[in-house]
């Protein structure tokens, strides 16, 4: 039966081809925008996942809030105090350090060039991996030691020194007032996300290189920060309070006084602000699809008053009600969902197409196009059950007469 | 939900309205009054009407239009319900019937032919003698196998995939006829079949009511045409919602053989194709 009335409803709707299309319009309208908004959303959503990724998503910096006014010295950290967050919260942190950086003037020969250093521990590739591609990483001596050795990233060597083999070339800059030769240890490559490219846009002419975080402590050794990348798998927000009312604690503060910037709140404001732009046009989409809707009712009261008498010959050959309303809703669910489907693929063109433009990979959920045919294949039955309860309801007899 | 559930699998108990019955009176009116109101007035349509039909019996219904034959034919048909009185079909009593119960009944039990033929347009002579059986939930392959039997029956054998508008009247009306007998109703009911039709066409219509007839079916014409009315056993006349006679036919318009149906189709089945 339920065959019978798929095939009924096909020959209904292309025996009317130009104006089942033009019905299914307003879905095929509404199903596509959603679609495509919600594919967007999903695309930008996971964009910035892969960036968080990227820069870290365990991580947060803790400082004493800048809305404090009688900031002592004491409210600054300094390197015990490091020492006795590692030995308290060991298991959850995965690294820590005073998230110092430095921009400086760097020369070597005859080549100028602006640099950002990132202060680091030895442990910092854990954390963050790069791949050496020559030379070594920053070890403990290094940083113990504050020894005046920095790992290049490559393209940054390659500029400066015109070769990526730049172990055991130097350079001259200025790091708060000292001027100092620093020696190459190693050259490093960061792997990176394609999104993550695309935000960096292209090739800076800023190089980049890490150099021991004991270095940007100079010269009192106190700073502003502390900078922790939590271990994976752990309650990160949880952790991060506790961390702050551990510090609030050592320097006789309450834990209000101390701000903390995670990587999860700056993401989930990202995913709250796209949240709430996916749902405003969401709901548009939804009017349209409550229009394609309408069009559908409007459409199939006009087929059910057509088709009159072929109701009432069915009804005279044994069709109960239900067997008639069946026939109709199975009609407009058939065109709805149609219209869904055209929708969907209109939609996956689009925002495929918009995809290769950019060159980013799109996101598009299959649970998203199931749930938006079921859907639209919903709005057909809800709008189809007027004309179908109207065609159901018949009078043979007046059915059979109507000409 | 009937439309979930696999026909193949279907074990429903069939109703007692429904059960075979073996009286010998397939049609029973008793006292049947049929009021119409149209608000300010209300119109007699057929009054106390008294008749019986038994099983086998070829018998037309005559009368001039507004004679109530109309009437007596949506119900006798299970398409409308008397005001007053009773109408056995079968031994079952119609007038306690749910509309969704007399679906059934016009379904299993009476064969329709119209003057307008009533064929669905757009949809091939076959799938239109299948449509009682899919309304009777009768398996795909059975339903297709029967529809051929059936229009081959009615000398339309290599016509089953023709839509309603490729085919003339007369076989438009055969093709009716083969939707008719889908479910093997005990009934064929058939309201003005050659109303719409040339005289060569009436009449090979009426000979396979013949034949039918011969074949042990009742079979019900209400015409107002004496010449189709003769080829009936029995002729009932009405009258302002009266039976004004009601008498055999001694001597039914016979044309042709027994065989005469088969050789004339082929004979024009040959003929067109040429």
């Amino acid at each position: 039966m339920l065959f019978e009335n798929m095939s009924m409803a096909f020959h209904a709707i292309k025996a009317n081809k130009m104006r089942a299309f033009l019905t299914m319009l307003g879905i095929i309208i509404g199903i596509g925008s959603v679609i495509s908004i919600v594919s967007i959303g999903d695309t930008l959503r996971s964009m910035f996942t892969d960036i968080y990724k990227d820069v870290g998503l365990t991580q947060a910096y803790i400082g004493i809030g800048y809305w404090i006014e009688d900031v002592h010295q004491s409210d600054y950290f300094n390197l015990d105090d490091l020492d006795r967050m590692k030995e308290v919260f060991g298991d959850e942190i995965a690294y820590i350090d005073s998230g110092a950086s430095a921009s400086s003037k760097v020369q070597a020969g005859r080549i100028n060039m602006d640099f950002d250093f990132t202060g680091i521990d030895y442990n910092y590739i854990d954390v963050q991996p790069v791949t050496i591609l020559s030379g070594r990483y920053l070890n403990e001596g290094d940083i113990l030691g504050r020894k005046k050795n920095v790992v290049i990233e490559e393209e940054s060597a390659v500029k400066l020194f015109g070769t990526a083999d730049a172990v055991g070339k130097t350079f001259r800059t200025t790091i708060y007032g000292y001027t100092d030769e620093y020696n190459i240890v190693g050259v490093y490559r960061k792997e990176m996300s394609p999104f993550m490219k695309l935000m960096m846009g292209g090739s800076s002419d800023r190089g980049t290189a890490l150099i021991p975080y004991t270095i940007l402590t100079w010269p009192n050794d106190y700073f502003y920060y502390c900078h922790v990348f939590a271990k994976e798998g752990i309650d990160l927000q949880n952790f991060f309070d506790r961390l702050t009312a551990y510090i609030a604690k050592i320097k006789g503060r309450q834990p209000e006084d101390y701000s903390q910037t995670t990587a999860i709140s700056e993401m989930g404001s990202v995913d709250s602000v796209m949240g709430g732009i996916s749902a405003a046009v969401g709901g548009i989409a939804a009017i349209s699809l409550l229009v394609g809707g309408i069009g559908i009712m409007n459409i199939m009261l006009v087929s059910v008053t057509e088709r009159t008498r072929e109701i009432g010959i069915r009804k005279a050959l044994g069709a109960r009600t239900r067997d008639v309303l069946i026939q109709f809703l199975t009609e407009s669910a058939l065109m709805s969902a149609c219209g869904g489907a055209l929708g969907v693929a209109l939609a996956v063109s689009l925002v495929s197409l918009g995809g290769m433009a950019f060159g980013i990979p799109v996101v598009i959920k299959p649970s998203v196009v199931i749930l938006a045919v079921s859907f639209s294949a919903v709005v057909g039955i809800f709008f189809g059950l007027y004309p179908a309860s109207k065609a159901a309801k018949a009078d043979p007899i007046e059915a059979l007469r109507y000409e | 939900m009937k439309m979930i559930k696999n026909p193949f699998v279907r074990k429903k108990e069939t109703p007692s309205y429904l059960t075979e019955n073996v009286s010998e009176d397939l049609i029973r009116l008793e006292n049947l009054v049929k009021i119409y109101d149209t608000g300010a007035i209300k119109v007699l349509g057929l009054k106390k009407i008294n008749l019986t039909i038994k099983r086998g019996e070829f018998v037309a219904i005559m009368g001039q239009s507004g004679s109530g034959k109309s009437t007596l034919m949506n119900i006798l048909g299970c398409l409308d319900r008397p005001s007053l009185g009773h109408y056995y079909l079968d031994g079952v009593d119609t007038a306690e019937l749910t509309p969704n119960e007399l679906s059934d009944i016009r379904n299993r039990k009476i064969g329709f032919v119209f003057q307008s033929f009533n064929l669905i347009s757009r949809t091939s002579a076959l799938k239109n003698v299948e449509i009682p059986m899919i309304y009777a939930h009768r398996p795909k392959k059975e339903r297709r196998e029967r529809a051929l039997q059936l229009l081959e029956k009615v000398g339309l054998g290599k016509r089953f995939e023709h839509m309603p508008n490729e085919l003339s009247g007369g076989q438009r009306q055969r093709v009716a006829i083969a939707r008719a007998l889908a479910n093997e109703p005990p009934l064929i009911l058939a309201d003005e079949p050659t109303g719409n039709l040339d005289t060569a066409s009436s009449i090979e219509i009426m000979e396979i009511f013949s034949e039918l007839h011969r074949e042990g079916a009742t079979v019900v014409v209400v015409t107002h045409e004496e010449d189709i009315a003769a080829f009936t056993h029995r002729i009932i006349r009405f009258q302002d919602g009266k039976v004004i006679s009601d008498e055999p036919n001694p001597n039914p318009t016979v044309t042709g053989h027994e065989n005469h149906m088969e050789g004339l189709y082929r004979a024009r089945e040959n003929g067109k194709e040429n």
